[in-house]
């Protein structure tokens, strides 16, 4: 009797601990996941019916000086799709079937970017217009929603590429001026988290926040969309006559230093960007301030300036040229071997004698010759403020007291053992058509934040050179210009002053490619009062490589037709017709 | 007996106190109307936000339009699109014969930026206070 007793109580006391034990894992379970792993739960549990959208403000457009847009922005919507609503294959099948033609995105890609994925939600389609949202929210897909977003629209198609750039897919600039500008394009992106239903849609009563987007700025640039695409037109149909492997044209305002024109060959296309190789990417490259080259001829405007500004020689100063300039042991020869005798200091430049700016420079001495080169902002950046400007090199005593000798100064004197790049050699001609007033060159007019204007104001480097060397040195670019025969360079109605270039072309490592050469022309108009300044420089053209043949042609038609654009009247003489 | 306490009581002029259900059923009815008004005022709320949604969800659409159309005439106005169509539509080319003729008038002033490309204004919101600002402040003197 005890012993059945024991037994029963053995039993009862059993099943009761095993009760509690299952009671406690029970109890454990229940305080792991209410109070251990609560957030975690909570926060599934929240994503089941919560949405929280990054908001991005409107990108801000990109104008020209006139207004209108060269980059602007268009609202469009990203396709999402939930993973779990596809996660029935049939189900995926027939939405991605019915969503493909709407999107243009095959049926097949869809359903591959969502299948076996981990993330809530995927995109399928990005950047479909106002039509085609519409057309998916009439399909009343379940676990499908459109997520507003934007796209960069480049009304002017792949104008000024390399200076606007292109944005990524989340619509940060990569290169050019859309990098740049960044901060001040992009504006400040926001959150909105409401509650939403089973097809994805936000419920008209639920829990609702929005920290609201901030629109970026629109930027009004100094580029005129016109002039940009003449630039671009005369740079292309040169480039091509010429075969030539690339070329820089730039225009800008002397008495501003606002830039009217950029352009660069080869470019890339903004609008479709291939970014598939580094090559690809290079073309995005805005040459004008990134790449470096030896300016020639062109530089001896800077050695005339500085023998001219010192009052080491007038003019009319007469100069004997034997053929031959001598400096530390080497022979300095003119570029078509030529001796000329007795000459004006006027015919160093329209003669681009060689052994005339090596005299000139020799006059000067180092100390006053480099400090005018520096001046003139050679061997510094310009304060563009373009991404990827360089500031070019220059060798002086002072730098490189050990290796600098004689020879150097002497072939510098004519552009060459120094590096610059498009812009800086366009800017020194800038100074000259500006009496001597050097501009800092730039790019933005005004930035149109919302609520107010930032006027960007012309700001001056400073004075480089006295007005009156600027004045006589204009005079002697007319003179140049005068000798250049009217086939090659007759801007219609106009007066115009420039300088040639022809320079060799240098290899990495050192040392010239042969027979390659860089052809530039270097002009500014009208000559009494100029209101442009311009730089064609030609890369590598075949055939004759003279400045003369291959670059001014294009400076002229640039001139020509820039001038009347800008309501600049001809001189007095022209004021009648004239047939070419 | 009770008729002649009612004549008595009408002839000193007392009311006759409501009988008990009328009472409560006046009660009720007034316990209803009351639950009744959060549950309107909820249904009016629901209501309203929902067409505040799709008005809001309309003007984005509208906003998207606007800018779209913007863009499309910009694209319209390139001027490769314009060279395109005058050389095409027009068979216009580049002047053989340029002409200059002295003007006594000033050139025409620039284009001005179109205004949709500035800044916009900052919103002003009213500065009147809601009713129910209104009613707050009387309410706490």
């Amino acid at each position: 009797m005890r012993g059945q007793k024991w037994g029963t109580k053995w039993r009862v006391w059993t099943v009761m601990s095993v009760i509690v034990i299952v009671a406690g894992v029970l109890i454990a379970r229940l305080g792991q996941l209410q109070i251990l792993d609560h957030q975690e739960y909570a926060a599934e549990a929240r994503l089941s019916h919560v949405s929280e959208d990054i908001l991005s403000g409107r990108r801000g457009a990109l104008l020209d000086r006139n207004g209108y847009p060269l980059a602007g922005s268009q609202d469009s919507f990203d396709l999402m799709v939930e993973t779990k609503a596809w996660s029935d294959a049939k189900s995926a099948a027939e939405a991605a079937s019915a969503l493909s033609p709407i999107a243009g995105v095959p049926a097949e890609q869809m359903v591959a970017s969502v299948s076996g994925n981990s993330i809530y939600e995927v995109p399928v389609a990005r950047g479909l217009s106002y039509d085609q949202a519409q057309a998916v929210r009439k399909l009343g897909l379940q676990g499908v929603r459109l997520m507003a977003s934007s796209r960069r629209v480049y009304p002017e198609g792949n104008l000024g590429a390399q200076l606007l750039g292109f944005v990524g897919q989340d619509n940060s600039g990569l290169t050019g001026l859309e990098s740049d500008l960044n901060d001040i394009l992009g504006g400040a992106k926001g959150t909105l988290t409401y509650e939403k239903d089973g097809l994805g849609n936000q419920l008209a009563v639920g829990e609702r926040q929005e920290v609201a987007a901030q629109p970026g700025a629109n930027v009004v640039l100094t580029i005129d969309r016109y002039l940009q695409r003449l630039a671009e037109t005369e740079l292309d149909k040169t480039v091509e006559k010429t075969k030539a492997t690339g070329g820089s044209v730039i225009v800008v305002q002397p008495k501003t230093g606002e830039i009217l024109a950029m352009a660069s060959r080869p470019t890339a296309d903004v609008t479709k960007p291939d970014l598939s190789d580094d090559s690809k990417l290079a073309l995005f490259r805005n040459r004008a301030v990134t790449d470096t080259y030896e300016p020639g001829s062109v530089f001896k405007l800077v050695t005339m300036a500085c023998a001219l500004d010192q009052g080491l020689v007038g003019p009319y100063t007469p100069w004997h040229d034997s053929g031959v300039f001598r400096a530390d042991n080497w022979t300095i020869r003119n570029w078509d071997y030529s001796a000329n005798g007795d000459q004006s200091v006027t015919q160093i430049l329209s003669k681009s004698l060689n052994t005339g700016a090596a005299w000139l420079a020799t006059l000067a001495g180092p100390d006053q010759f480099y400090s005018y080169v520096d001046r003139f902002g050679f061997g510094k950046s310009t304060g563009s403020g373009l991404g990827g400007e360089v500031t070019g090199q220059v060798h002086t005593p002072a730098s490189d007291p050990g290796s600098w000798r004689s020879i150097d100064m002497a072939t510098n004197s004519f552009g060459q053992g120094l590096s610059a790049t498009p812009l800086q050699v366009l800017m020194s001609a800038a100074a000259i058509a500006n009496d001597g007033v050097m501009m800092k060159p730039k790019v933005i007019k005004e930035i149109a934040y919302p609520g107010h204007i930032q006027t960007v104001a012309p700001e001056a480097a400073g004075q480089v050179i006295k007005p009156e060397t600027a004045r006589t040195l204009r005079e002697m670019m007319g003179v140049v210009v005068d000798g250049i025969s009217p086939t090659l360079l007759d801007v219609q109605g106009y007066k115009v002053g420039g300088k040639t270039g022809t320079a060799n072309l240098t290899v990495d490592g050192g040392g010239y490619k042969p027979d390659a050469y860089i052809s530039s022309f270097l002009g500014i108009a009208p000559l009494d009062d100029p209101v442009l300044a311009v730089l064609v420089k030609i890369d590598e053209p075949q055939g004759t490589p003279w400045g003369t043949v291959v670059a001014a042609p294009a400076f002229e038609h640039i001139v020509e037709a820039a001038l009347p654009y800008l309501k600049i009247p001809p001189t007095e003489t022209a004021l009648v017709s004239e047939q070419r | 007996m009770a008729t002649a306490r009612r004549q008595q009581a009408a002839g000193t002029g007392m009311l006759r106190s409501p009988a008990l259900p009328v009472v409560l059923i006046l009660a009720a009815c007034a316990i209803g109307v009351t639950a009744l008004l959060p549950l309107i005022q909820s249904s009016t709320a629901t209501s309203t936000a929902g067409d505040v949604r799709a008005l809001e969800a309309e003007q984005t659409d509208q906003r998207a339009r606007l800018r779209a159309l913007e863009l499309e005439i910009a694209q319209l106005g390139s001027l490769s699109r314009i060279e395109q169509e005058a050389a095409a539509r027009f068979k216009m080319g580049p002047p053989q014969i340029l002409n200059y003729i002295a003007v006594d008038a000033p050139a025409p002033e620039a284009g001005k930026i179109p205004s949709r490309y500035l800044a916009e204004e900052p919103q002003k919101h009213s500065d009147s206070p809601s009713l129910f600002e209104d009613i707050v402040d009387w309410m706490t003197p």
